[in-house]
């Protein structure tokens, strides 16, 4: 009884597995016609999202994201650094984004991934058109000392790699980049007497002669901070994050940046072959502004686990 | 008497979708992701060949090591990584294809010196692609399994950690097939006494069976679980 069932089952599974493969566009299309996606979502809503705070033992912040199978992991190390001439009161945020070979099979070793520099691009400009971080916090000795060799800030180093790419790489990353920032915890320093900064070992900190530079200062303030989403356009239909299946297939992207009080950021519209109306591209906004609610509740969620812990 | 084994690890399959087979290993402080991704066409400029090709590649995340950046490219892993499971996979089962292994190193407990690597990262590499590959149904002899120990005077100790790298006598690291019993890489580095080797020797071989059997539990598990 069983057994000519299990087998036709498998044949009816099988042709709708090559119809996806050989005519990826016809397959998504009749899906589309229904209002449904293909892994059973509404056309307007994002992959369930977590955000894990401290996954890098390691670093000073550091924070692990996944939007569907998307994984980017984020840490973050400070360094001492001389400020530039033009600006001796800023510190400085760094952004590099990697894809390793292991998150794709399009990646290979020895040849950086396309998107990984657009994506590190796209990030940095993000984080300097927001003004969530004024980088004057990052300044540890003020201008007012005399000497050049006295100046010294911070210098945010924030290494984010992806870890499966399925899509939405720049929404998953920019998530995974604000959430390493909220856990960041900036290590205690001092100035000894030749002028350099040292870290201030947490034990032995009692008996130092050595004033900390920040005793206060141990988290960033994040004045605004910067959420998108990535929606795909195709005829008329607007689909919010794509997998990596649907960006290959159809290829019109609109990724929309807001911040937490809804001001627009920033909108990216590479090209592609669908034209965009305005009202396509307010119906994307609309979206965002959803998604930006959503997960805004999840960092804070995350954050208000770890001040429990 | 040697130290106990740290075996607080910690194996997952199926940690990257985008791949054909995953794994996730945690040994101590060591973190590595193996993806494995094929039997895929080959690289145009390849040669015909009866049997598959074997393409490995080992990468550290810049904040891996304690100094930033530090551990970015180690030529060596990725040679000895092909080496250890060369022997155990079935090549003549995809000819003229590859399959490839590539692993990230996403936090380190070893130091990074050449000499060293044998004893640090490469062991957890080794166990966690080869349980990436049964992830990926790429056939095998059996699951490779990798253990390394460190001597110092009149002590072994397994799975050594960088403070007990740092002051060794020497290390040995012992690839191996467990259920057929034959090894498939072994290194041997620094100062050894015959009857020391032999003690570590057989310390290793006792902890792979251990370390397999560990590994296969893992590889059950999931079937089971998909079973339902």
């Amino acid at each position: 009884m069983g057994l000519p069932n299990v087998s036709e089952d498998l044949s009816s599974e099988m042709e709708v597995d090559a119809f996806r493969r050989l005519f990826p566009l016809r397959y998504f299309e009749r899906h589309l016609a229904e209002s449904i996606r293909p892994d059973g979502r509404p056309l307007g809503k994002a992959r369930e999202t977590s955000i894990f705070l401290g996954a890098v033992a390691s670093a000073n912040g550091s924070a692990l994201v996944k939007i569907g199978s998307t994984t980017i992991l984020t840490a973050i190390k400070m360094e001492v650094m001389t400020p530039s001439l033009e600006s001796p009161d800023e510190g400085c945020l760094a952004i590099d984004f990697h894809m390793p070979p292991i998150c794709s099979p399009i990646v290979r070793p020895g040849r950086p991934a396309e998107a990984s520099p657009v994506v590190s691009k796209q990030l940095s400009d993000t984080f300097s058109s927001s003004k969530m971080i004024d980088l004057k916090e990052l300044s540890l000795v003020s201008g007012k000392a005399a000497w050049m060799a006295y100046l010294n800030a911070a210098f945010i180093m924030q290494d984010i790699y992806c870890l499966d790419a399925d899509g939405a790489l720049f929404d998953a990353a920019l998530l995974s980049a604000v959430a390493s920032l909220s856990h960041l915890q900036i290590p205690v320093v001092a100035m000894n007497d030749d002028g350099k900064i040292v870290l201030v070992s947490e034990e032995d900190g009692q008996k130092r002669e050595q004033e900390p530079v920040n005793k206060e200062k141990r988290k960033l303030t994040l004045r605004s901070i910067p959420f998108s989403l990535t929606c795909i356009l195709h005829k008329n239909y607007i689909l919010a994050d794509p997998t990596a299946e649907e960006e290959s297939i159809m290829e019109t992207h609109v990724t929309v940046v807001l911040d937490t009080s809804g001001q627009l950021i920033s909108l990216y519209k590479p090209g592609g072959p669908v034209l965009a109306y305005t009202s396509a591209i307010q119906d994307c906004a609309a979206l965002t502004r959803q998604r930006v609610k959503e997960l805004k509740s999840f960092l804070d969620k995350a954050n208000s686990a770890m001040e429990v812990e | 008497m040697p130290k106990l084994y740290k075996f607080l690890s910690v194996f997952r399959t199926g940690a990257v979708n985008a791949a054909s087979g995953s794994a996730y290993a945690e040994f101590g402080n060591t973190k590595v992701i193996v993806s494995v991704f094929g039997p895929r066409e080959s690289k145009k400029a390849m040669m015909y060949s009866d049997i598959g090709r074997l393409n490995c590649n080992v990468s550290f995340t810049t904040f891996a090591t304690p100094i930033r950046g530090q551990g970015s490219d180690h030529k060596e892993y990725c040679a000895m990584l092909h080496k250890a499971l060369e022997g155990a996979i079935i090549l003549e089962t995809f000819p003229k294809t590859t399959v490839d292994v590539f692993a990230l190193v996403l936090e380190s407990s070893g130091s990074n010196s050449i000499s060293e690597c044998v004893a640090g990262d490469l062991p957890v590499v080794i166990s966690c692609a080869s349980l990436a590959l049964a992830d990926a149904g790429i056939m095998m002899y059996d699951i490779v399994a990798s253990v390394s120990v460190s001597c110092f005077n009149k002590n072994l100790v397994i799975d050594p950690i960088l403070e007990e790298e740092i002051g060794q006598d020497g290390s040995l690291m012992i690839t191996c097939m467990p259920s057929r019993y034959e090894i498939t890489q072994l290194t041997v580095t620094g100062e050894w006494s015959t009857t020391k080797i032999n003690e570590g020797m057989q310390l290793c071989l006792d902890a792979c069976a251990k370390l397999a059997k560990i590994m296969r539990s893992c590889l059950k598990e999931v079937a089971s679980d998909s079973q339902e």
